[in-house]
């Protein structure tokens, strides 16, 4: 019987095996052997194969795409909204749509192993250099080239990924910027005067800090100017800052996280970490501002505006999307200024992937999303903003989204829209190589400037030379 | 084989057939587990083992590099396999004694003849029930400097607060203080072993007129240790991956105190996509691992005692 069974168990062992080896292999092929990995999208889309068979009665043939995004809920539900639209437009591409609301890359990253991926999708932005660098993106100039409805010059400049000259990965789902939002009745309680919108008008840092000041309140009811000020009982702070973002002060102050050619890291330079510094000064020095770790009880955004946790907070266009629906007094205002007055732009890209089978639907898709007129809700709810020029430069489009609704008050043309339009300067993930690697290094040595253990200058000239040896340089964009 | 024999002797034909249909039954039976484990378990780690030496980062086209995955983390080209290392070996050299004494202590509690035992014990044994994810957030709260129940009780003793996980001191103290709470599973497995105590040892000390603390170290430690080496051995596995403090709590931080290996390992394959550097520094945990439990596993003859084989 032993004998039996070591013939049977081995011969299921190597049924095993060979069932896990063909396993293997396969993903093998996927990512290694350019010939057969043809095999495995088509066996995987044979669904899509067989919906597309039988020709309709239109000049089109069916057919179906994949569309995966993140998003909130109400995101969700407005861009899946946007592409009811476009199923309505187009009514022989059926768009499946997948929302992945957390780990994207993760996800994206396990169904490029198993040549799964969509034909367009949103893509994060610190990796979509490099898959297009590996191939697995569509260069958008392919289809722009030959485009007779919309020129490469009809988009904003900030909204685009390159990967090389003439390379283009994607564009931005939409813009989005850095500016001060604020609870009014916080400041005409306290007397202050609302921030201002023009950015000609920009506050400079020490009007910022004693505007903060005057707004930071303590138990007592006594503010961060008062001599017997008492910073461990604050009640409500000045203003709440994003300190992941903290390039939005390094670019105010006229500093860079790299130069030029991507070949020194200027993180450690006087402008930069003078900017990073003023920051820290905010929690530390003049306690206006909650530190990361006090940042976790006091709830971020429309919410903490709402309950008055803090006054003002530096934060990202998208926040209008949940001010809008707070049904609160709420007002905006222009970054403050260092050296130069500028906001950082931020944004993720729509691309489309390697791998599909209908590019030109695709790209249909891609123009649809761009579109405004077509995504107007994502625009005029606040989370969005255009990614097309004539919707900041034409008044009568301007309206369409940025007039009249509760999202966008007074004061917001001046403050986000004209200053993203004009001063915008993009964040480095559109343009430094490999920024994961660089920023696993960075953000460990900032966590002791927040928390205010040691200087900026020092925290960053600990780690300049790990930093500068982390270097890949930048990807070069088109003159 | 001897049952076998005589059995053949017997009724030779018929109850050979049999007995190998039996088999390939059995194995057809097991077969699902089987295959599970080869195509889920044996394959990936058969490839992951394979992509350690090579390139792989799930975009391109891997190519073969040798050793190069694992040279770049001992020779510190990455600035954090160190770094993790240390921070994990700190995790787990305070944690599993902590945990084994704690639970051990907890059991002995619950093991006595008290009212309301049950209530006590399951009381015990709930926060085990409890998600990574659920009791990371409730720890996040009582962590929290300002308004944290931890911070609270201090300050209502008078004693100096802590910054808890938001300090770099504190970080990994802290996160082994979370640890106890959920030693459940360690305690229920201690308390089975306490049950497996022969009643007529302890009342051979009583008739030698020993007290609580002889009946303790003469009788529960020993006869105890082959449960305490268990749990031991399991506890060393299960901290040196410790993962979802990190990935849920600190995100490593603050300045790497938390960058626990599985994280770092996390970190290196779907952020930084390096797939067969993250297999290499997978592969060197398994060796770690392996080696110690091979220790503890030597060690285990100098101080487990089994009663069937009487001391070693």
């Amino acid at each position: 019987m032993n004998g039996k069974a070591g013939w049977l168990l081995s011969t299921i062992f190597v049924i095993g095996f060979v069932l896990a080896g063909c396993g293997g292999s396969n993903g093998n092929e996927g990512g290694a052997s350019g010939g057969s990995s043809d095999a495995a999208p088509s066996a995987s889309e044979s669904g899509t194969e067989g919906s597309s068979g039988s020709p309709s009665s239109d000049d089109h043939a069916p057919v179906t795409l994949k569309y995966t995004f993140w998003g909130s809920p109400n995101e969700k539900k407005i861009q899946e909204n946007a592409i009811k639209g476009f199923m309505k437009k187009y009514p022989w591409i059926t768009v499946n749509t997948q929302h992945i609301p957390d780990d994207y890359v993760t996800k994206l990253t396990t169904m490029a192993a198993g040549n799964q991926l969509p034909d367009v999708g949103l893509l994060q932005g610190d990796q979509t250099l490099k898959w297009a660098e590996e191939g697995r993106i569509y260069n958008l100039m392919d289809f722009l080239n030959d485009d007779p409805d919309i020129q490469l010059s009809d988009i904003l400049e900030n909204t685009q990924y390159w990967w090389a000259d003439g390379k283009l990965a994607g564009i931005n789902g939409a813009l989005e910027a850095m500016a001060i939002f604020y609870n009014k009745d916080v400041f005409q309680q306290l007397n202050v005067p609302l921030p201002p919108t023009k950015a000609e008008e920009a506050y400079n840092w020490d009007d910022f800090v004693k505007t903060a000041q005057q707004l930071t309140i303590d138990q007592k009811g006594r503010n961060a100017l008062d001599p017997d000020f008492d910073p461990k009982q604050i009640k409500q702070y000045g203003v709440m800052l994003p300190t992941g973002l903290y390039m939005t002060a390094v670019y105010a102050n006229g500093g860079q996280l790299v130069n030029e050619d991507g070949t020194k890291f200027m993180l450690a330079e006087p402008p930069a970490a003078e900017a990073i510094q003023r920051w820290a000064d905010l929690i530390n020095k003049y306690h206006v501002a909650p530190s990361p770790a006090q940042q976790k009880n006091i709830p971020g955004g429309a919410t903490g505006l709402q309950t008055k946790k803090v006054a003002m907070t530096i934060d990202g266009q998208w926040s209008l999307a949940d001010l809008g629906v707070s049904k609160m007094n709420f007002g905006i205002g222009v970054l403050p200024k260092m050296q130069k007055e500028v906001t950082m732009t931020l944004g993720d890209p729509i691309v489309i992937f390697q791998g599909t089978k209908h590019p030109k639907e695709a790209w249909e898709l891609v123009k649809w999303m761009m579109n405004p007129d077509s995504t107007l809700e994502l625009q005029s709810s606040g989370l969005w903003m255009p990614v097309l020029k004539k919707w900041y430069q034409e008044p009568d489009l301007v309206a369409k989204w940025a007039e009249g609704n509760s999202a966008h008050p007074e004061g917001y043309e001046d403050a986000v829209m004209n200053n993203a339009f004009e001063n915008g300067m993009q964040q480095p993930i559109y343009y430094v190589r490999d920024l994961p690697d660089l920023n696993a290094i960075i953000d460990p040595a900032l966590d002791n400037v927040w928390s205010g253990k040691t200087s900026a200058q020092e925290a960053l000239d600990g780690i300049k030379a790990k930093a500068q040896a982390a270097l890949k340089g930048v990807y070069t964009k088109p003159q | 084989m001897r049952e076998n024999g005589s059995d053949r002797r017997a009724k030779p034909g018929k109850k050979w057939r049999r007995a190998r249909k039996e088999a390939l039954f059995g194995f057809l039976f097991a077969s699902p587990v089987i295959l599970g484990y080869l195509i889920f378990v044996f394959g990936p780690l058969a490839f992951s083992l394979g992509i350690s030496f090579t390139d792989y980062n799930i975009l391109s086209k891997m190519s073969f590099v040798g050793l190069a995955n694992y040279r770049s983390l001992f020779d510190g080209t990455n600035p954090f396999f160190y770094k993790s290392l240390l921070v994990t070996s700190y995790y787990v050299v305070l944690s599993v004694p902590l945990q084994v004494v704690f639970a051990f202590a907890v059991a002995l509690l619950l093991n006595r003849s008290i009212r309301g035992k049950a209530v006590f014990r399951t009381i015990f044994f709930l926060p085990t029930m409890v998600p990574v994810v659920a009791s990371s957030v409730i720890w996040l709260w009582l962590f929290n400097p300002d308004l944290g129940l931890l911070n609270q009780v201090l300050k209502f003793l008078h004693l100096p607060q802590s910054q808890w996980i938001f300090s770099e001191r504190m970080a990994v103290p802290s996160l082994v203080l979370m640890s106890l709470w959920t030693v459940g599973g360690t305690m229920v497995i201690f308390l089975a072993g306490l049950q497996g105590i022969p009643k007529h040892l302890y009342e051979a000390v009583d008739v030698d007129g020993g007290t609580a603390r002889h009946k303790l170290f003469r009788i529960t430690v020993p006869m105890m240790t082959p449960t305490l080496f268990f749990n031991t051995v399991m506890g060393f596995i299960g901290s040196f991956q410790v993962f979802g403090q990190a990935y849920i709590m600190t995100g490593g931080g603050p300045n790497n105190a938390t960058l626990f290996y599985s994280f770092f390992t996390y970190r290196e394959a779907f952020e930084s996509m390096r797939m067969g550097s993250a297999s290499a520094i997978s592969w060197i945990l398994f060796v770690i691992i392996l080696l110690l439990t091979l220790l503890i596993f030597k060690s285990s003859s100098l101080w487990v005692y089994y009663e069937s084989e009487g001391k070693a």
